[in-house]
């Protein structure tokens, strides 16, 4: 058992020893070099998770069932599992690429251990299976992310914002600590299979109890939703982004989404089941607002990251509508449609998303130089004449994030507003009342898609339509191009075919639950 | 087999990556390649309509993202309904390239690249026969149009780039859901096997399980919101004189000639055959509306000065022609609309071109500034007549047939085979579409007047008096205006103009003298989708849109007051009819 666990978490391991030994080497030779050491530990991961699994996602069928794998403990063993450390590692690669060269007041060596730091903390996440392990995978992420947060730049305004993520994230973790308790109080176990199984057991054995279930849950939605940047969660976003350099950025908006809302599906859609009314409604309601107030108030903004905070938060919307599904689709009255599944096209718009995102901040700090970032967005202006190829890139991620077609963005809303509309075909069985409410949850997205085009559109314009005031340096390094040209071509590959990787996440979601838990295969969290 | 219609999908993409190779030192390099490729294009699109023509219709049809579950093909063909547009396609970006030859120096390189993006969209979406890729190619038209308008249009061209994007695009969100909802319904009722993005399939299972009203009425709305918009069906029209006036030339050719035709399009490809009960239930209001778009168009551009600006609003008076044919919903009535979107993308291509050779030559569009420049350019201003003549109607060219058909369907709709209910009305909106059609003819008779005719009148020059008066008293017009008051450099329409020109002009004599050539093909697709809705119309309840039985029991009570008062109606409804004989 115990080496199968290490065998299973040798690609976590990897990236941990990599992060170690850049920070105790990095002490005796303070060079600048220390991202392709970093590099070279995050493919290292990558092969060794390529060699763990004994089933994947390709070729077709070739897909074991979990059960022939099950190993108990804390660890899934899992596709999704296994999607989720993928992108991590993918977005891990891309943010040490930008990060090749930080500010001069930055000290290379733990700038890039301790990005490692939250990318092991993002994989472990992924695989976790018991509320301890679980935690401690958030903390991995948050913790570096002070560090990273507070290094990146050395004026006061860093400062103030690392000390607001900070507080606030603390606060965050508490709550759901907090969550935690309640739902080990109802059942008395941390595993998350246990926890399914007795709370599926119904009512007898749990009784009163089953009230703090839903105390469980209101505070596990509180806690993640500070880290996903769902509204009313999500006020330090727009002020922490501004205040620091444009890679942190970057790496705020995607991977606490990435552990937020796997840690969600895990949780909630899977963990708890019997709560799945309270659940999808809080999650609908969490949806609308936070899309619509995060692409409303993105269109006031003249900063290009407390803009791309608002975006941040608005796709955060875009990715509960599939969370929201998947708890609806729980309940024994509605059958889904198979394959555009509700958590499967979350995971995917994540993958979709995270690219576009990474492209995007890699893009800005190319355009920027190590000393002097690009922060307004009239620092961008012209920069179609100037930049050619970076602007290009950014106007490629901006139409992506907007969802046209043919980029990946498109697939990523194709698959939402399919899942939520999904939940409305009619098969019978009362479900006239779910179908309304993701009825208008699909046309609240679509109209919201049109609001942020005219942000992202502005964007776009900024560097077209207009002269250039200021001179961009176009000094970001090497590695930032490499990062923005390798999310380009993916944003671009994702779009012209979607397929794999769409149906890839959906197997995902399917591998979720213990094959003897449910009959049938089609019916999906 | 299949080698020319992908090499047509395929060659403007590519031509966007060899332009941006060739023309990045220099404009000449980057227009020579873009007129080369375009040309090959045209040459490819022509054989692959001919062989459609002919019987050997090629086609593309690869899975693309499909599965045991899901079907989305890249599926593309032609059919009847497309054929001619996806022709007049690769023709009118022949046009924009040749209309931008010298007016676009800076940035020429990205210029034509968009341009020839926004081909490969324009083709791909009238030969998609995939519900997915055809949206795909709908939304991705946008993205290349933004650009042109955006950096090389004329003053406020960032506000008209980002209200013509956002207003489509919020449209056609909605359009999205719609046609999703659409699949997801037809894969409900089959059994959810596989679910198919077929148009075709999806259509003909539309036919055996039709879906209730009120679910098509809601699903109308939402195909309607992005189509009508992109039409621009009134009063949904604001962003498009908008887009017009400060779009370059190629941008308002392609605009008006293909990208309006869309929305036409959609509605024909759409709305009509998947929604027919719907159609039927909405076409009360549509036809008000095309008809109020009609007569709005033509009022507001009487009032223009600005010769782009009259053109954009005829453009709405135009559509509403179109869509006044489409929803007569009878066979005479959707040919002429089919036709006369052929046609308006012809005349009002042309227009647009010839406006922008006079803005080339005397940079500006006032009609105050301009007049009797027939004196100085009359082969420009025999073009000028022609495609006023076939934007008018005038017969033996395109316009005619189009509008006859329109308008004769419609009267065919009003008198022969209208509910009593909405008879009057009907007839209303024929009579109006005929007045459109005078009105149609003073504005725009009355601008080839005002500027080809009369005595030459040239700006900086308020009299056909010698340049040299005109220097030092002008100056406001700035340095372009003051390096042109030389009009002694103006010339008439060269080679290259005319080229770009000619083959519109040679279209328009062939549809109007033979239009039977152009609509056979279109006929079969077009009886198809008439019989669809011919069906709903007939078997449409017209005195009860509410289907509660309530409200059904409480109107059959009414009912015996309300016969005495339709045969009233009738009696009155007669007279224009024996008049009309």
């Amino acid at each position: 058992m115990s080496l199968d666990a290490i065998k299973i978490l040798t690609p976590e391991l990897i990236v941990i020893l990599t992060a170690t030994l850049i920070y105790v080497l990095g002490a005796f030779l303070p060079g600048r070099h220390w991202g392709r050491v970093a590099m070279l530990g995050l493919i290292g991961a990558a092969i060794a998770l390529y060699c763990t699994y004994e089933y994947r996602f390709w070729p077709e069928g070739a897909q074991a069932p979990l059960a022939s794998v099950e190993i108990k403990g804390p660890i899934a063993v899992d596709l999704f599992g296994q999607y989720i450390r993928w992108l991590a590692l993918l977005v891990g690669s891309l943010f040490v690429l930008t990060a090749q060269r930080p500010s001069s007041s930055t000290p290379a060596a733990e700038m890039v251990g301790t990005l490692l730091m939250s990318v092991a903390g993002t994989m472990l996440v992924g695989s976790a299976r018991e509320l301890g392990l679980l935690f401690l995978g958030l903390e991995l992420v948050s913790i570096p992310t002070y560090v990273v947060l507070y290094l990146a730049r050395g004026d006061r305004a860093s400062q103030e914002s690392t000390v607001k993520y900070f507080f606030l994230s603390i606060l965050s973790s508490g709550v759901l600590l907090y969550g935690f308790t309640f739902l080990y109080g109802l059942t008395g176990t941390t595993d998350l299979v246990e926890i399914r199984q007795i709370l599926l057991a119904g009512d007898d054995t749990l009784g009163a109890g089953r009230l703090f279930g839903r105390l469980a849950l209101v505070l596990i939605f509180a806690g993640l939703g500070f880290r996903i940047t769902a509204v009313p969660f999500h006020f330090y976003a727009p002020d922490v982004f501004q205040g620091t350099s444009n890679l942190n950025a970057g790496l705020l908006s995607v991977l606490p989404k990435i552990v937020g809302f796997t840690a969600l599906v895990r949780l909630i859609a899977i963990a708890m089941p019997g709560y799945e009314v309270l659940a999808w409604r809080v999650a609908i309601v969490l949806a609308v607002l936070t899309m619509t107030l995060g692409n409303v108030l993105a269109l006031w903004q003249d900063n290009v990251r407390r803009m791309l905070a608002y975006s941040s938060i608005a796709h955060a919307g875009y990715m509960l509508i599939g969370l929201a599904v998947g708890l609806a689709a729980n309940m024994e009255d509605v059958s889904s449609v198979a394959l555009f599944q509700g958590i499967g096209s979350t995971i995917f718009y994540l993958v979709v998303y995270g690219v576009s995102t990474a492209g995007v901040f890699a893009a800005l700090t190319a355009l920027g130089e190590p000393d002097k970032q690009v922060d307004l967005l009239d620092d961008l202006a012209g920069a179609g004449k100037t930049h050619p190829f970076v602007a290009g890139c950014i106007a490629v991620f901006m139409f992506s994030l907007a969802g046209l077609p043919p980029l990946a963005g498109f697939w990523g809303k194709l698959s939402l507003f399919f899942s939520a509309l999904g939940v409305d075909a009619p098969t019978g069985g009362d479900t006239s009342d779910l179908r309304k409410w993701f009825l208008a949850l699909a046309i609240v997205a679509a109209l919201n898609a049109a609001i942020a085009a005219a942000y992202y559109l502005r964007i776009v314009g900024v560097m077209y339509f207009r002269s250039p005031l200021t001179t961009l340096a176009g000094e970001g390094g090497r590695g930032a191009r490499v990062a923005l040209t390798a999310s380009v071509v993916l944003v671009v590959l994702m779009g012209l075919a979607p397929g794999r990787l769409q149906s890839g996440a959906n197997k995902a979601a399917q591998s979720l639950l213990p094959a003897p838990a449910t009959p049938q295969v089609a019916k999906l969290p | 087999m299949n080698d020319p219609f992908v090499f047509t999908l395929l060659l403007p993409l590519v031509g966007t990556m060899l332009v941006a190779a060739f023309g990045s030192t220099s404009h000449v390099g980057a227009r020579i390649t873009a007129l080369i490729v375009s040309l090959v294009t045209l040459l490819f699109a022509s054989r692959v309509t001919l062989a459609w023509l002919g019987g050997h219709p090629y086609e593309i049809d690869v899975p693309w993202f499909s599965n045991a579950a899901i079907d989305i093909r890249f599926n593309l063909g032609l059919d009847g309904l497309s054929v001619w547009m996806f022709a007049l396609s690769a023709l009118l970006t022949v046009t924009a390239i040749l209309v931008s030859w010298e007016a676009i120096k800076d940035r020429a390189a990205l210029f034509y690249s968009m341009l020839l993006l926004l081909e490969t969209g324009m083709l791909g979406c009238f030969a998609a026969r995939d519900i997915i890729l055809f949206y795909v190619f709908f939304e991705f038209t946008l993205i290349p149009l933004f650009f042109l308008i955006g950096i090389w249009g004329s003053e406020e061209r960032r506000y008209a780039a980002i209200k013509f994007f956002l207003y489509t695009l919020a449209g056609s969100m909605l359009t999205f859901l719609g046609l999703l909802a659409i699949v997801l319904w037809v894969y409900d009722q089959t059994g959810r096997e596989q679910m198919t993005f077929s148009i075709a399939k999806l259509v003909a299972a539309l036919g055996e399980h039709p879906l209730p009203l009120n679910l098509q009425l809601t699903l109308f709305v939402a195909l309607f919101a992005g189509f009508a918009i992109k039409v621009p069906l009134f009063p949904l029209h604001t962003w498009l004189p908008l887009a017009h006036v400060q779009a370059p030339t190629a941008g308002s050719v392609i605009l008006a000639g293909i990208l309006l035709k869309i929305g036409t399009y959609g509605f024909l490809r759409f709305s009509l055959p998947m929604l027919p009960d719907a159609t039927v239930t909405a076409m009360p209001c549509v036809l008000v509306l095309s008809g109020a778009g009609i007569i709005y168009g033509a009022l507001v551009a009487l009032a223009q000065g600005d010769m782009k600006r009259l053109i954009a609003y005829s453009s709405v008076s135009h559509l509403g022609y179109c869509m006044l044919g489409i929803f007569a919903l009878n066979k005479l009535g959707m040919q002429g609309g089919a036709l006369q979107m052929i046609n308006h993308g012809l005349s009002t291509g042309g227009l647009f071109a010839v406006i922008g050779m006079v803005y080339e030559r005397y940079h500006t569009r006032q009609i105050a500034d301009l007049g009797g420049l027939a004196r100085r350019t009359p082969m420009l201003a025999v073009c000028m007549l022609l495609f006023t003549f076939s934007s008018i109607g005038l017969p033996g060219l395109n316009g005619f047939a189009g509008e006859f058909l329109i308008l004769t369907g419609m009267f065919q709709r009003a008198w022969s085979d209208a509910p009593a209910i909405y008879q009057a009305t009907w007839m209303t909106i024929a009579v109006a579409g005929v007045f459109g059609v005078v009105l149609g003819a003073w504005y725009m008779l009355w601008l080839v007047e005002r500027v080809f005719f009369g005595p030459l009148k040239e700006p900086g020059g308020h009299a056909p008096a010698p340049a040299a008066h005109g220097h030092g008293s002008h100056d406001h017009h700035g340095h372009a205006a003051a390096a042109h008051d030389d009009h002694s450099a103006i010339h008439d329409l060269n080679f290259r103009e005319a080229v770009a020109l000619v083959p519109l002009v040679v279209f328009m004599f062939w549809i109007g003298l033979v239009p039977q050539t152009f609509l056979a093909p279109m006929a079969p697709e077009l009886d198809k989708v008439e019989a669809i809705v011919a069906k709903a119309y007939a078997k449409h309840d017209w005195k009860s849109v509410a289907k509660t039985e309530d409200e059904l029991n409480h109107r059959d009570a009414e009912d015996a007051e309300k016969k005495t008062e339709m045969k009233i109606v009738n009696v009155v409804d007669q007279l224009p009819e024996r008049g009309g004989e």
